[in-house]
């Protein structure tokens, strides 16, 4: 393959995968997380206040990261805040992890990179997370720049190798805590294939302390500036480290997100549910075909590919095994191994075609590809928007339904028909999981209290109350007749009662009805 | 110039007058709630198995029916105002099968969707139930069931059951109440109503905005 025409692939492969990542962001209701994470971030937006929690919602650099896209969109609250910038920013991330790919060109040769990036730009899984608030693309796009930048280190690279290797393993760790377990994969991977591959001669211009230390102190000092909160914090630096026994207990004795240790390949070889059915099974099958070429002898005119090709089997195989060991598991958290295989099948597509002799063989292989590719796009589309918050979509993960956004939008078209109009109490009264994403969705609404019991008289007052399903008996006979109530999903099997004072709702009905009989 | 002076008087008013729409009755004052902040908290359950019994608490009692009362739906046709569902074909819905599994139940597309089964002849009619979607909790939005002997439904329509209470559906608000789905299905008591046809109506769900149907099954007397 020439060099203008990888060139052109990788360019369209990233057209395309920005604009799968950024079309139509806010089609999916905002997730519990999203959500959660979404309100941490205006607080530093607004007030410059965050703080690393050791108990949850991973690192800094999301918040951090997303105030520039904010700025340049001219939203500095909550309220003013929309689905398009948040998303915009992991969306970017996602689609910078393609841009990192022809780094990898002097290593595994053009076709691998090319078909690698195609693959990552149209693969459902990268897409989906892509468009999330969640750390994830961001993670993917550090640990991918981490393992390019050591293997390059490996192979010869300058200091400035190291330096970069630093600054994307301390992106990565102030990004997630799982940093621990993806960093060390690479660096284990990286001196299996180095000790196993044949010597040629290439080897880092430096001895090995030097660059070691400039990646350890770069490393230190990025993260130590995100986690302190800038300097402002330093008591956060030692945060991660409190973290570290809240992630340690997850991971070995979770109470929760248990799944059994084929979840991850499972999910992307194929789910089905309903008439519905996902495979990223390509992909793995590519990455087969790439890892084989790991054990295949190196070709003398090629030894630092023999390298590359260990080492990248290498770090997806591990960094899979590793977190498939993992008893917690989230579909997302698939995204780091995942993005190695997708490499090792990109490296799988050019062996393919090397080792396809004849022309015919060729054609056969490229419309092949051409027909899995146009396939995973399909994919990445139908579960990024036409089945985006459906239960059927296997990469949607206790997702919120498009319901709780209706149950928003009439509590907002109410409190319209209320005297004290947004500044309307609304009484939440439902266990903490059942309560997001409302703080986001009524994040225009100031007089809106959050309650885990039904027990406060102030949260009874309101003239809409949201209750949890469970204590709709005891509110029934609280309050007594005087509230109409509707039913509204959150989540799957999440159902919340809007309860909606029955003067209210009178004003309301006759204002909608008036309306529809006026347009009649 | 004069627009621009208008315009600008008026804006300057809106400003000057704004404090007043805030301003507080005579005597009184705004009462300066503190309001609990939500609690942050980390990525809930993905919850796959049912839970209906929690939700839906006592099974439903006996139901009686005059004596000779049959099943007159079963197998009969079923039309609709979505002639392509998305899964599953029209003819599941009178076809006996309640497992609510994958290809058991009939999707049919977003908005207000009905189904409608023609049971052959006018008959007097004293239950009625229907099954849209029971493997999850969920309340289906704007159920209508109406009967009637014109297979449009444009006279002689008896209205069974409605719980459209918003009439967001435009078919008249209804006073009955939203139920949330359940194995044993939805009874609704048609009264000895007479009909052909019976339609039923729904607008989405509350997990998402199609329309199912696993069974519909309407008992009357034969003749």
């Amino acid at each position: 393959m020439t060099r203008g025409g990888a060139g052109a692939l990788v360019a369209i492969a990233l057209v395309t995968g920005l604009a799968l990542r950024v079309a139509r962001l806010d089609v999916r209701p905002m997730h519990h997380d999203e959500a959660n994470q979404a309100v941490k971030f205006a607080a530093l937006l607004e007030r410059g206040e965050y703080r690393y929690d050791a108990r949850d919602h991973h690192g800094p650099t999301l918040y951090y990261l997303s105030v520039p896209a904010a700025l340049l969109r001219g939203q500095t609250t909550l309220a003013s805040l929309d689905e398009r910038t948040l998303r915009g920013v992991t969306a970017a991330f996602g689609a910078a992890a393609i841009l990192l790919l022809p780094l990898l060109t002097p290593a595994i040769g053009r076709t691998a990179v090319a078909a690698a990036a195609w693959l990552l730009a149209l693969s459902p899984a990268m897409v989906f997370y892509s468009r999330m608030f969640i750390q994830e693309s961001m993670f993917v796009c550090f640990t991918l720049a981490f393992a390019i930048a050591l293997g390059r280190l490996a192979r010869g690279g300058g200091s400035g190798w190291a330096a970069i290797a630093g600054a994307a393993a301390g992106l990565a760790a102030a990004t997630k805590e799982t940093a621990a377990l993806v960093l060390p994969a690479a660096l284990a991977a990286c001196a299996i294939a180095w000790w196993t591959s044949p010597r040629d001669g290439v080897a880092s211009k430096s001895p090995w302390p030097r660059p070691a230390f400039t990646g350890v102190a770069t490393a230190a000092a990025v993260a130590a500036l995100f986690y302190s909160s800038f300097l402002t914090e330093p008591a956060g630096l030692l945060d991660p480290f409190r973290a570290a026994a809240t992630y340690l207990d997850r991971g070995l004795a979770p109470e929760s997100h248990v799944q059994p240790w084929h979840y991850y390949l499972g999910l992307l070889a194929y789910s089905s549910s309903d008439g519905v059915w996902w495979s990223e099974g390509v992909v793995l099958a590519l990455a087969l075909a790439g890892a084989a070429a790991a054990f295949r002898p190196p070709a003398a005119s090629r030894p630092g590919r023999a390298f590359w090709v260990r080492y990248l089997a290498g770090y997806a195989v591990i960094t899979l095994a590793t977190f498939s060991a993992i008893r917690y598991k989230t579909p997302w958290n698939l995204l780091p191994f995942y993005a190695g295989i997708i490499v090792l099948a990109g490296i799988g597509v050019s062996t393919l075609v090397h080792a396809a002799r004849s022309r015919a063989l060729r054609a056969a292989l490229a419309a092949a590809l051409a027909i899995g590719g146009l396939h995973l796009g399909w994919q990445a589309w139908r579960a990024s928007v036409t089945y985006a918050a459906d239960p059927r979509n296997p990469y949607a993960y206790a997702q919120t339904v498009p319901d709780a956004v209706r149950m928003a939008s009439r509590i907002r078209d109410l409190a319209a028909h209320h005297p004290a109009r947004a500044l309307m109490q609304v009484s939440v009264i439902a266990p903490p999981h059942e309560q997001w994403p409302l703080p986001w969705y009524l994040r225009t609404m100031p007089h809106v209290g959050y309650w885990s019991r039904p027990d406060d008289a102030l949260a009874l007052q309101a003239p809409v109350i949201v209750a949890a399903m469970p204590f709709t008996d005891e509110l029934d006979a609280v309050l007594d007749g005087r509230y109409i109530s509707e039913f509204y999903g959150v989540r799957p099997e999440v159902l919340l009662t809007l309860y909606i004072e029955r003067g209210l709702w009178d004003r309301f009905l006759a204002d909608v009805t008036g309306n529809a009989a006026a347009a009649q | 110039m004069t627009k621009h002076i208008l315009a600008s008087s008026l804006l300057l008013l809106t400003w000057a007058l704004a404090p007043l729409g805030a301003q507080a009755p005579a005597g009184k004052e705004e009462l300066k709630l503190k309001l609990p902040k939500p609690m942050f908290i980390g990525t809930p359950t993905n919850i796959r198995s049912p839970n209906l019994e929690k939700v839906t608490g006592k099974p439903r009692g006996p139901v009686y029916v005059p004596k000779g009362t049959t099943l007159l739906s079963l197998n009969e046709a079923v039309t609709s105002s979505d002639d392509f569902p998305v899964i599953g074909e029209l003819d599941m819905i009178t076809d006996g099968e309640k497992s609510g599994g994958d290809g058991f139940f009939v999707e049919l597309g977003p908005g207000t969707q009905w189904v409608q089964v023609d049971l052959g002849a006018s008959r007097a009619l004293h239950a009625i139930l229907a099954w849209h979607y029971h493997t999850q909790a969920r309340v289906y939005r704007d159920v209508v069931v109406q009967v009637s002997d014109d297979p449009a439904f444009k006279k002689g329509v008896t209205t069974v059951f409605n719980n459209d209470h918003d009439n967001s559906s435009k078919l008249g608000a209804g006073k009955d109440k939203e139920y949330i789905e359940v194995a044993e299905g939805k009874l609704f008591e048609p009264n000895g109503a007479k009909g052909r046809y019976v339609r039923f109506y729904s607008s989405g769900n509350t997990t998402n905005d199609l329309n199912h149907y696993v069974e519909v099954e309407v008992y009357g007397l034969p003749k």
